[in-house]
């Protein structure tokens, strides 16, 4: 067959994982328990991979203590509100389907050998702030990583580690697969595949990371691992699924500036005593948002800190216990610096959209099905979903549901001339000679997001930013040059990061409104019209389509069973 | 500098070099010992650090960090 001449291996499975993090994995390892193939390709080493490579204190979306699940879709919303003002900015439904299938989820997780209780044999609730109520579960997952990955090896699944997904393959208007190189020997591989499961987390790499740093070191992320280069969202836009919110982003409302992270369980959820925002000179301030934090600076009282020096002791050994399980490597770096949080202050930087997940993403429905055929999206990379708990639980859920979904798909039909094309595309840099490296362009791209774009947004700034995007992608792009299959990847991933930095500017020229800590200094008010009507961008015929359209509401019967 | 590597206490079991989120390692077969090779491109996670059974990885962060 001539796919076996194109491409150095050629796999077919049921189902294809695209992404081999906290939600990948299990969803992975549920599909093979439900007797399906399943491959799962994963750009680093299962073990140590993803947002919880480093570990995780805690699991959250568990409607109990009063919080009816209809309460956690407001949550849902709710949070959004936060960010982004009025109006529904995630499909209602996704956090309904989470919020009725927590407790099913929380014994899969068990099922799945993760320690889900404290050193006392009981489930640690951890009071959230907005709830009020103990939703959130502590836990010592600083190895849940390792614990995933060994269950996906033990039930059967075919791993594909050090592997990139250049892109997906389609037919008809459906998902039959995906083209991938390996990054370390450069091979390129051909997966046929039945349905395709994005779980690639989010989007981080169009901004510079939290702090200035100059020529080295460029991968340094605060919120977001530095692998994050939106490889799923972009691979799912070309494919022609759809992305939402690439406008409104997400606008954390602040960054920490001395990288010594800060448990969740802390900060701004504690249980019972909350951490104080302060001015330089003491004085106390409200939540840092952006308009507030510009208020601060105006006056001349910036920087602002975080306080927790006034947390008993008890409540500082617990901190440490939280940071010990979600970053260890925290500790060491407060000690380098003798930094210690009862006796000093986390500097507080305003944010800008330095880590798209959570409210943009793939759009999907409460099946995290998205918008095309054979595709389906978990965790970070769907919109409306955010953190480890939705991640595992959607995960679950979509794997659960895969046998109804494989038995219907029929064999999937790979386009020759398409596979071809994707090959030419993702080795071409191997055989550049004084070309660009793509730190470079990658470095470029994240000029243009931090002058054109960032957090005060105005038209003149995006249309420039947009022609200089442009003038980049002509000039660069196919110059782009890779020594060995390492810097392949990193090549493939400026290509994702450019493709999404474009979409970003295009949805902000398209929101011309300011709306939470969206601020388009030209348009300063709120526009009601915008309200639940959200950016969505999809690819067609190799043509951009951007239509502004209204996000669903709680279906009817879901808001009835609820309660 | 991220990631150094401490030759005398290596012992060479290629953790580091496997588990890398960001695979800034490579495998330098004449001395059968990990090498740091894109030490630009380490963000800091600390996996390395805290997977190998000698410590012999120390990370300290760059300058424009502190």
């Amino acid at each position: 067959m001539a796919l076996e001449r194109i491409a150095d291996r050629v796999v077919e499975t049921d189902v294809l994982v695209m992404g081999g993090g906290v939600g990948g994995c299990p969803a992975a390892a549920k599909a093979a328990e439900r007797g399906l193939n399943v491959t799962l390709i994963e750009k680093a080493k299962t073990d140590r991979s993803g947002h919880s490579g480093v570990g995780m204190d805690h699991v959250m979306d568990f409607p109990r203590e009063g919080v009816t699940v209809l309460d956690y879709v407001k949550y849902w919303q709710g949070r959004h509100h936060l960010l982004c003002g009025e109006g529904r900015v995630v499909n209602a439904n996704i956090g309904y389907r989470l919020g009725a299938s927590a407790w099913w989820a929380l014994e899969e997780m068990e099922k799945l050998g993760l320690q889900m209780k404290w050193d006392d044999g009981e489930y640690h609730w951890v009071r959230h702030g907005w709830f009020g109520a103990k939703i959130m579960l502590g836990v010592h997952w600083l190895d849940v990583k390792p614990t995933l990955a060994a269950v996906v090896r033990k039930r059967g699944v075919n791993v594909l580690e050090r592997t990139m997904v250049v892109d997906l393959l389609t037919n008809k208007g459906k998902v039959v697969g995906a083209t991938a190189v390996n990054t370390r020997t450069g091979e390129f591989i051909v997966i046929k595949a039945k349905a395709v499961i994005i779980a690639t987390g989010g989007f981080a790499r169009c901004y510079e990371p939290e702090t200035p740093q100059f020529y080295k070191y460029k991968m340094r992320y605060h919120g977001a691992p530095g692998a994050i280069s939106g490889d799923g969202y972009a691979a799912g836009y070309r494919a022609g699924a759809e992305l939402v919110n690439m406008d409104i982003g997400t606008c954390w409302n602040y960054r920490m500036r001395d990288d010594i992270t800060l448990d969740f369980g802390v900060i701004d959820h504690g249980d019972g005593i909350r951490g104080k925002w302060l001015t330089w000179k003491g004085e106390e301030i409200p939540f840092p948002t952006v308009k507030i934090y510009e208020e601060v600076e105006r006056r001349g009282l910036d920087p602002i800190y975080c306080s927790v020096e006034h947390f008993p002791e008890d409540y500082q050994k617990r901190a440490e216990i939280t940071i010990a399980d979600e970053r260890l490597i925290s500790l060491k770096i407060g000690e380098d610096r003798g930094f210690d949080p009862r006796t000093h202050r986390y500097e507080l930087m305003i944010n800008k959209p330095i880590n798209f997940a959570a409210i943009p993403g793939l759009y999907a429905d409460e099946t995290f099905k998205a918008s095309l055929k054979g595709l389906y999206v978990i965790g970070d990379a769907c919109s409306g979903l955010g953190g480890c708990g939705s991640a595992i639980m959607s995960g679950l859920l979509t794997a659960d549901n895969m046998p109804n979904f494989v038995s219907e798909a029929g064999e999937p039909v790979v386009d020759e001339a398409q596979v071809e094309s994707q090959k030419q595309t993702a080795l071409a840099p191997l055989s550049v000679k004084d070309g660009t490296e793509p730190m470079e362009l990658e470095c470029a791209i994240r000029y243009i997001c931090e002058r054109y774009v960032g957090i005060f947004i105005s038209e003149g700034k995006l249309r420039e930013g947009l022609r200089r995007l442009g003038s980049l992608r002509r000039v660069f792009l196919p110059k782009l040059m890779a020594k060995n299959p390492h810097y392949l990847m990193r090549c493939l991933e400026v290509r994702n990061i450019m493709d999404l930095a474009e979409l970003h500017i295009q949805a902000c020229l398209e929101r011309k409104e300011s709306r939470g800590n969206y601020i388009r200094v030209d348009y300063p008010e709120r526009d009601p019209s915008r309200d639940s009507m959200l950016t969505f961008q999809r690819m067609e015929d190799v043509k951009a389509v951007l239509e502004i359209k209204e996000v669903p509401d709680l279906k009817p019967e879901y808001a009835k069973e609820g309660k | 500098m991220p990631a150094k590597i401490d030759y005398r206490r290596c012992i060479g079991c290629k953790k580091c070099y496997d588990l890398c989120p960001m695979d800034i390692f490579t495998w330098d077969e004449e001395i059968d010992m990990p090498k740091v090779a894109y030490e630009e491109e380490c963000w800091f996670c600390g996996i390395c650090w805290m997977e190998c059974p000698k410590r012999a990885i120390d990370i300290t962060y760059p300058a424009s960090l502190w």
